[in-house]
């Protein structure tokens, strides 16, 4: 296996020759990928005419799709898989189990939950900013308690997996209880967005999920050191010196907050978050916490879902149905895989 | 049967006096949920030897070796690590004078050997600073002294369990500390292999001076490769000292209650014992 070094003053890294392969070949997977969904649909245009478009000389309807619905749109799903990736890689690595992803453990449950009584409660004054507010809320309430119930003397992976998918259950319930409180339309523009969406997103997603991403990535940076680290055990880790209380602590937060972006931009699109992660690290092999490769394999999940969404207009199906498609086979194969090893 | 003491006689005579210990145990006490594991230990981990602990099951050896690496809350005295407390010092800093090596740890699936020892530099190292020259050199060198540097490409689920241990090792020696703490280091391993890993920890010990303290299950391993021993019974220090102070007659049945005879190892000139 062939490695790069790189030794400037302050800085040194090493690079593995084959885990650059694979970030240049999964960037361009999703350059090609967006370029591909932006010219897809069923008002189809071609390349030729983006830049005409871009620069203001397209008529009005082609600059409406482009620039309003399709260019925003593949934005969000980019940037909401990115996250969702992140989150799963994050707790995954942290928790040591494939199985602990916001969105199996039900953080990303209260997040929509939290968001879904921020509308309900705001009524017609609902901005971007009281849903974000009402989803962080939800997803910080819901970790606590989940965490509270699994703690015995320590806490156990599959004690809060188990306890998270219980609590998951309990708030989706609550959901559908705060949706009969609705109206018949906006319960059922909820429940689309509660299966994930990207239907009619607009330029106050693309900033709420990018400006994040931007915002949280050098804490990332900071964070894939130790990370790649808390994959070792316990007493390990910590006999070389990682404070793990407070790491754990910032990498819970910080991995909410990542999920709740994705939620409050696509909704709780289920297991991109659960199979980002487990992929990105089968295709590395390397052991390590694979945020990059998780991130850009969320961002291709969510994009391919939306896409394949929007190509099957006659259903109507939310892009969630399609991740679900995705990441179901994904979790059937690391539990018939983690079975065979005895680790569940 | 021979008087043991007798017997060692002749035997090159070891430092008796008091030595220094850059690692001492003061009155220390752990409990779990009012159940008290560890009562009022106060003991030293010399300088430059072997000390290897030994015990029945669930007399609190691994507490007691996670106590001395500040992993364990404690609930009563202190670790004293250079004279400060180790649990009031700056974890990086610690872990840049002692290493820990818990037992059977497992790595994240696909982790190569190189990687693993790699990640022994983490107290040396930063987000920012991850691979530097002297990162380089010591990996390198723990690679060579363990013997692991032909298999350092290789993934650590592709090696045998006398491999993988060496790996460990070498991982904890990539740390470069002057103490090494390892909790059971030959687990799972057959004879040949428990030797081998023995052996290897002696030559670390005599080669560089570095300071090793090892809980041990096997009683005449302890004896042979031990320079100093401290026999745990119920959470307290029974007996402490040269392995032919502390292996005796009397020691084993008050410790292990059991019922046997002490021969010198006629290879090794070490208290070995034969149960009755």
């Amino acid at each position: 296996m062939t490695h790069w070094t790189l030794r400037l003053p302050f800085v040194s890294l090493r690079l593995s020759a084959r885990g650059s392969a694979i970030a240049l070949a999964l960037a361009l997977m999703i350059a090609a990928g967006a370029l591909l969904a932006l010219r897809l649909g069923s008002y189809p245009l071609a390349p030729g005419t983006w830049g005409a478009i871009l620069g203001g000389a397209g008529s009005d309807i082609e600059q409406m799709i482009l620039l309003d619905h399709r260019l925003p749109r593949i934005l969000t799903a980019l940037g909401a898989g990115a996250c969702f990736g992140l989150s799963g890689a994050m707790f995954q690595t942290m928790l040591r189990n494939p199985l602990a992803s916001p969105d199996v453990i039900g953080f990303n449950a209260g997040a929509s939950c939290g968001a879904l009584v921020a509308i309900i409660a705001a009524g017609s004054a609902a901005t971007g900013g009281t849903i974000l507010l009402g989803a962080l809320l939800g997803a910080f309430c819901t970790a606590v308690l989940v965490t509270g119930l699994a703690w015995r003397n320590g806490l156990q992976a599959e004690r809060l997996v188990l306890i998270g998918l219980g609590v998951g259950f309990a708030l989706a319930a609550l959901s559908d209880l705060l949706l009969s409180r609705t109206d018949a339309r906006t319960a059922a523009d909820m429940t689309k967005w509660l299966i994930g969406t990207l239907n009619a997103r607009d330029w106050q997603d693309v900033t709420l999920v990018w400006a994040g991403l931007a915002l949280l990535s050098p804490m990332l940076v900071w964070l894939h050191f130790p990370l790649a680290r808390l994959g070792l055990p316990e007493d390990l880790a910590g006999g070389l010196g990682l404070r793990l209380s407070q790491l754990r602590l910032t990498i819970t937060a910080l991995g909410i907050v990542l999920a709740t972006l994705a939620v409050c931009s696509a909704g709780p699109l289920p297991f991109v978050a659960f199979a980002a992660g487990p992929i990105a690290r089968a295709l590395l092999r390397n052991g390590q916490p694979a945020l990059l490769g998780a991130a850009a394999i969320g961002a291709l999940l969510v994009l391919a879902a939306d896409t394949a969404a929007r190509m099957i207009v006659t259903l109507h199906l939310p892009a969630g149905v399609f991740t679900a498609l995705i990441g179901g086979p994904v979790m059937i194969w690391l539990l018939v895989t983690q079975l065979r090893k005895g680790k569940l | 049967m021979t008087q043991p003491a007798s017997l060692y006689a002749d035997q090159p005579t070891r430092q008796d006096a008091p030595q220094d210990a850059r690692l001492r145990a003061r009155t220390l006490s752990v409990a779990y949920a009012q159940a008290s594991i560890l009562s009022d230990l106060t003991l030293d981990i010399p300088d430059g030897e072997i000390t290897v602990i030994v015990g029945p099951n669930a007399c609190g050896k691994s507490t007691l070796l996670r106590s001395l690496a500040r992993l364990q809350r404690l609930s009563g005295g202190q670790v004293l690590l250079d004279g400060k407390s180790i649990h009031h010092q700056r974890s990086r800093g610690v872990a840049q004078r002692l290493a820990i090596l818990p037992q059977s740890p497992t790595a994240p699936e696909g982790l190569t050997v190189h990687d693993l020892v790699s990640r022994g530099r983490t107290p040396h190292q930063s987000a920012l600073q991850q691979w530097s020259r002297q990162d380089a050199r010591a990996v390198e060198q723990a690679l060579e002294r363990t013997g692991m540097a032909p298999l350092a490409q290789r993934s650590l689920e592709a090696l045998s369990g006398g491999q993988r241990q060496r790996a460990w090792i070498a991982m904890a020696l990539a740390q470069e500390t002057d103490i090494l703490l390892l909790d059971e280091p030959t687990t799972y391993l057959d004879l040949p292999h428990q030797i081998e890993l023995l052996t290897l920890v002696q030559s670390l010990n005599q080669d560089s001076g570095q300071t090793v303290a090892m809980v041990l299950h096997d009683i005449n391993l302890a004896a042979r490769f031990a320079s100093h021993m401290i026999a745990l019974r119920s959470g307290e220090v029974f007996a402490k000292g040269r392995p032919e102070q502390v292996v005796t007659r009397e020691n084993m049945a008050e410790v292990f209650g059991l019922k046997c005879q002490i021969i010198s190892d006629p290879v090794h000139a070490t208290p070995h014992v034969i149960p009755e």
